[in-house]
């Protein structure tokens, strides 16, 4: 007999680890490229929002889904825009990113505070009460599913398929990759918008189905995690989705740790998976003496006549 | 001509405010091996760079195979079968052999690679497995890897930008093998850029000449031009200058005692290194790059701590010291890396003219900008350096005069000890000479010196004695006039005699 | 051959950086525009009205300037780290933080004399501000660990741990609804020089001109400099690149601390969550904007005081406030845009 709460505990983790998870294969993918993008807590509040009217207004989920991601999707070629075709700083680009993603989405959601969605994404498969962790894993809804999808497809393009080792070979080398004739300017676009496409469906799952309402600032730091969650990988979908279980079983955690006998002020518990991100982030670079993994010529704007 | 496969005509090409390329006309023909000689700086490079599309010529035309051609990109030159090795080579450290030669969309061996690969092996004597990292390979390897790599992008015009600078003499004899083999039996067109005399009339059979952005002699016949010829062509009026090498030798001021150091991947890049420079001597130091030169020059300097042995600046011990301890015994240090090391990038000019010695303009915490530019201007006078906005980043001089504003910056204290290494290294002629007056000049003053080159003429030019290191040993140490160019080349391939 | 020619220019204008701003800048109110006729307000009576209760009057105008000293000063600490090129994205936990070590240092000392007293709360707010970086600082450093990642977080455990204590040890049993600390005595309160001018304003400029010392007169700076442009650069001039990252990043986490300081002892005279209204993030924008001059951060911090101060009474003709955030981003997205045309030059090649 598995403990209820602790079947809650499992819920909680898969469902965090989801919408932290489809956000940073959103960003490897991108950084794969070579392009950094900070701006992934102002991507995922577009997704957020945007799904969230169109689910209010339309009532039409599936439709919902979509208009989150492409409308992420769509802000982040800002971010393209400025950091491959105009060659302009990454860190700066993707900063703004985020500070005009998150205002703008405040501003388009401001009407929607508060109000409360009818309908929710359910389960795939239709369990009442899970009573085990295989049943707990069958409820969960579409995105889950597609999250492990993605997370298989992405880590096979890039290490087997032609077009991905060409994604990676970019963000290695660019002087190289061009030598071969690879198309930088293109590949790196598409590449953000990608990883703003994903970040949206991190967004969407947000307000659809992790909590099902918009309030300002609701990504709470979300999208940073994401980016940590990232170096945390070691820029391998995998491990990144490993990452995103144990950030998740964290976030989950904390709100139970009552539950299981710990006194601990909720304030202090909220702030615990930021700590624990921070000093992972440190034992991790430790660790690996530094050498994280990155992609080489990750930032650095591509100019061909740049001798 | 009879028929050319490649033609192009009036191509001017600027940087900035410097004209790289002035109206130059070059044309290849099919299956032979064409020299492009000229000094550094001459616009061999550029010119390449825009026959591959990496740059893109402000005028010109461009036909091949009768074709002409509109746009021009790395991709497209691609398809029209011009590749390119570059000095700096284009492979991707962490990805296999294989990746680095399969990833191109024009690469023709996808379905039957290893075939390929086993074939071009052996044209090479390559002996590596395709799944080896390139990061693994040595330099020679690593160009083997980049000419199989046109191959493999099926490039009938392969240009190869000064393939020799990092190959030993018996290593560049077998790269002359391969590339008869490929002109011969591919039918490829090669083009060989160097500066060096030698190589061209061993490699080629047509010569074409550059001098300051100009083509100045086209399709010369290898056989019958003279090396008088060319090096008039080459050089041009300019007269190099000749030293002698009567100067007065003093007291030690250099000595390093038996050095050995092992890097961060654990390799043994010097052992037992032990070397002794007078004041009024120049030790020049030979050998391929990556042969413990750098490792050797940043531990006399100070920047490497950790290695065994001892360094005595001027009858003091300055083991385990930093750079200011040396800064403070007056040594310069000329790095090799020019902008990256010597010079700060994205730092402006006047900045970095200060670098040796700014503390000499603060008063406490200010730094007076008026001594710095006093002496600046100091500088732009005494080493006639062209600096035109001295408050603009350091990359809007020439290279001639970044490394101008270097050594000056580094020799206007009039320093005991000097470790100069590649001083010259993609300067044009007269720069080049300046630069050895300079040098000279300071030996005369009493510096001690040590001269790290790979140019064994610069090395025989300036040199009282010589050391040649190879794979982090002295194996030879010689007086300059009993050596010769044979026996210091051989030594650098690690024979030694 | 090719109908256009990219090629990256060697001189760019010297002032480059104000003129792309000026561009952003207009780009920017356009974009507002925009927004604001499709919310169907007229832009120019929006504006106007933002514009005459932002410096319409001297009360508008001190208000704003009290609002650009949070700003300029988290600014100033942004451009001092970005010197040895390091990113402070932690400004808004700095502020927040300078402010909580303000309180604590009140709460535990006493000192009879007030400028004495206010000066040591000052000094308190921008340790505060270094305390609240040196995790990031000290892993940097040492380890090389991201700083981005790690000063972003910081500032969600910060304001974390700001409302863990309002709600707690510290929450004022007078302040029912509203969970803050208590008030500090009106003693030590930053006096007023016109209008609603806080004095904070006068230690604003003097930090200003600090900064611009500190960046470019002094040897410190020069050494930023030089370990900022390149870190081999720096060992070979036996320059300690880390202590310079360190250092800077101290300072320029005191700096925002500072400003946290301020704003307690001169607007909300306690802590709350009021401290900082994502001032240390309107900070980034305000330093990237100008290129990381002192000076600049200076004016352009003004100016976006002003705009904040605008932007939050246009709530009451039913605007959003957002709107003011909008316009602050939008310009920094302009101002790249234009610095590209700036940084490169486009040429038609004609065919021969």
């Amino acid at each position: 007999m598995i403990d209820i709460q602790f079947l809650g505990l499992v819920n909680a983790t898969l469902q965090a680890a989801t919408l932290l998870f489809i956000a940073a294969l959103g960003e490897l993918i991108a950084e794969k490229s070579g392009v950094l993008n900070l701006g992934v807590e102002g991507m995922i509040s577009i997704g957020a929002v945007s799904g969230f009217i169109t689910a209010i207004n339309t009532e039409n989920l599936f439709l919902s889904i979509i208009v989150g991601i492409v409308s992420a999707s769509l802000f982040s070629s800002i971010h393209a825009f400025v950091t491959v075709i105009l060659k302009q700083d990454q860190t700066v680009s993707g900063l703004i990113l985020t500070i005009l993603g998150l205002s703008l989405s405040s501003l388009i959601g401001k009407k929607y505070v508060g109000k409360k969605l009818n309908t929710k994404l359910e389960g795939v498969f239709d369990i009442e009460n899970p009573s085990n962790i295989l049943e707990i894993i069958l409820a969960q809804n579409i995105i889950f599913y597609i999250a492990i999808i993605l997370m298989i497809v992405t880590a096979f393009v890039l290490k087997r398929t032609m077009f991905g080792r060409r994604i990676e070979a970019i963000g290695e080398d660019l002087k190289s990759a061009d030598s071969m004739g690879l198309k930088i300017g293109k590949t790196q676009f598409i590449a953000t918008c990608v990883g703003g496409a994903f970040a949206g469906l991190s967004g969407v799952y947000l307000t659809l189905s992790y909590v099902p309402y918009w309030t300002d600032g609701m990504t709470s730091g979300r999208g940073w995690i994401a980016l940590a969650l990232v170096i945390f990988g070691g820029w391998k979908p995998y491990r990144t989705a490993f990452g995103a279980l144990l950030f998740g079983f964290l976030e989950a955690l904390g709100p139970r740790l009552q539950t299981y006998g710990f006194e601990m002020s909720p304030y202090i518990v909220k702030i615990t998976p930021y700590v624990i991100t921070i000093l992972v982030l440190i034992v991790l670079t430790i660790l690996k003496n530094g050498n994280t993994g990155a992609p080489k010529n990750i930032g650095i704007p591509f100019f061909r006549e740049n001798r | 001509m009879k028929n050319p496969i490649l033609e192009a005509k009036g191509i001017s090409k600027s940087f900035g405010n410097i004209k790289a390329l002035d109206d130059v006309d070059f044309f290849l023909e099919k299956g032979i091996i064409h020299g492009l000689l000229g000094e550094n700086g001459a616009g061999k490079s550029s010119l390449m760079n825009i026959l591959s599309g990496i740059y893109i010529p402000e005028k010109g035309t461009l036909t091949i195979n009768g074709q002409l051609i509109k746009r021009l990109n790395p991709d497209l030159a691609s398809s029209y079968g011009i590749g390119m090795v570059h000095q700096e080579f284009r492979l991707i450290d962490s990805f296999s052999i294989k990746d680095n030669l399969t990833l191109s969309k024009s690469n023709i061996y996808q379905n039957d690679f290893s075939e390929a690969f086993s074939k071009y092996s052996d044209i090479f004597a390559l002996n590596l497995n395709a799944m080896t990292p390139v990061s693994e390979l040595s330099v020679g390897e690593k160009q083997k890897v980049e000419i199989m790599k046109l191959i493999f992008h099926n490039s009938s015009i392969m240009l190869l930008d000064e393939p020799t600078a990092v190959l030993t003499p018996q290593e560049t004899v077998q790269l002359k093998e391969s590339l008869e083999t490929l002109s011969q039996e591919d039918e490829k067109t090669i083009v060989l850029i160097t500066h060096k005399l030698k190589e061209i009339k061993d490699f080629t059979e047509t010569i074409y000449v550059m001098k300051n952005g100009k083509m100045v002699a086209k399709d010369l016949d290898t056989k019958t031009v003279s090396d008088t010829q060319l090096i008039e062509l080459m050089m041009g009026e300019v007269k190099t200058s000749k030293f002698d090498k009567n100067n007065f030798k003093g007291d030690t001021k250099l000595e390093a005692v038996d050095i050995s150091f092992t890097n961060e991947q654990n390799i043994k890049t010097l052992q037992n290194v032990s070397l002794e420079i007078k004041s009024g001597e120049v030790l020049g130091v030979a050998g391929v790059s990556g042969n413990g030169q750098v490792e050797l020059a940043n531990i006399i300097c100070g920047i490497i701590k950790d290695f065994e042995g001892r360094v005595i600046v001027k009858t003091k011990d300055v083991t385990g010291k930093g750079v200011k301890s040396r800064k403070k015994l007056n040594l310069s240090y000329i790095p090799e890396n020019r902008l990256g090391v010597g010079l700060a990038p994205g730092v402006s000019v006047l900045d970095n003219s200060a670098i040796k010695e700014y503390f000499q303009a603060s008063f406490g915490p200010h730094l007076s900008k008026n001594v710095l530019l006093n002496s600046l201007n100091d500088l732009i006078n005494k080493f006639s350096i062209k600096a035109p906005d001295v408050k603009a980043e350091i990359s809007t001089l020439s290279g001639g005069n970044m490394q101008k504003l270097l050594m000056g910056r580094e020799l206007i204290s009039n320093p005991d000890v000097i470790i100069a290494a590649q001083p010259t290294r993609g300067l044009d002629v007269s720069a080049v000479d300046s630069i050895h007056n300079l040098i000279i000049d300071q030996r005369d003053k009493g510096s001690a010196i040590l001269l790290i080159s790979e140019d064994l003429d610069e090395l025989f030019k300036l040199s009282d004695r010589l050391i040649v290191m190879y794979e982090g040993k002295v194996i030879t140490e010689i007086e300059t006039e009993l050596a010769t160019v044979e026996n210091i080349g051989l030594a650098m391939a690690g024979i030694n005699e | 051959m090719n109908k256009f020619l990219l090629s990256k220019k060697l001189y760019r204008n010297e002032l480059a950086t104000f003129y792309s701003f000026l561009i952003g800048f207009l780009i920017a109110i356009i974009v507002g525009s925009i927004i604001l006729l499709i919310q169907s307000k007229n832009p120019f009576d929006v504006f106007s009205l933002m514009l005459k209760l932002s410096i319409g009057s001297l009360n508008s105008l001190s208000n704003s300037l009290n609002k650009a000293i949070p700003l300029i000063l988290a600014g100033l600490g942004i451009a001092i780290i970005n010197s040895v090129k390091l990113w402070n994205i932690g400004a808004e936990g700095q502020i927040f933080f300078g402010a909580i070590a303000l309180n604590f240092v009140y709460i535990n000392t006493s000192i009879e004399n007030s400028y004495l007293y206010i000066f040591l709360l000052l000094a308190s707010g921008f340790i505060g501000g270094s305390v609240c970086i040196l995790l990031p600082a000290l892993s940097k450093v040492l380890f090389g660990v991201n700083e981005i990642i790690t000063t972003l977080l910081t500032n969600y455990i910060v304001f974390g741990l700001t409302i863990y204590l309002i709600n707690g040890v510290w929450k004022d049993p007078n302040s029912l609804n509203f969970p803050a600390a208590a008030y500090v005595s009106e003693s030590v309160y930053l006096p007023t020089v016109f209008g609603k001018l806080s004095s904070g304003f006068l230690i604003c400029i003097l930090f200003t001109l600090i900064a611009y010392y500190i960046k470019d007169k002094s040897v410190f700076g020069y050494e930023m400099r030089i370990a900022g442009g390149s870190a081999l650069t720096a060992i070979y001039a036996g320059i300690s690149a880390k202590q310079k990252a360190f250092i800077a990043m101290l300072i320029g986490g005191g700096f925002a601390g500072l400003a946290g300081a301020i704003e307690l002892l001169s607007q909300t005279h306690r802590v709350s969550t009021g401290i900082s209204q994502g001032f240390g993030y309107t900070a980034i924008i305000v330093a990237a904007i100008t290129g990381m001059r002192p000076l600049g951060i200076f004016l352009v911090g003004s100016l976006f005081g002003a705009l904040a101060i605008g932007g939050s009474v246009i709530q009451t003709i039913g605007v959003s406030s957002y709107i003011s955030d909008i316009i602050q981003a939008t310009t920094l997205f302009g101002a790249l845009i234009a610095q590209f045309f700036f940084s490169y030059e486009i040429k038609r090649v004609k065919d021969d």
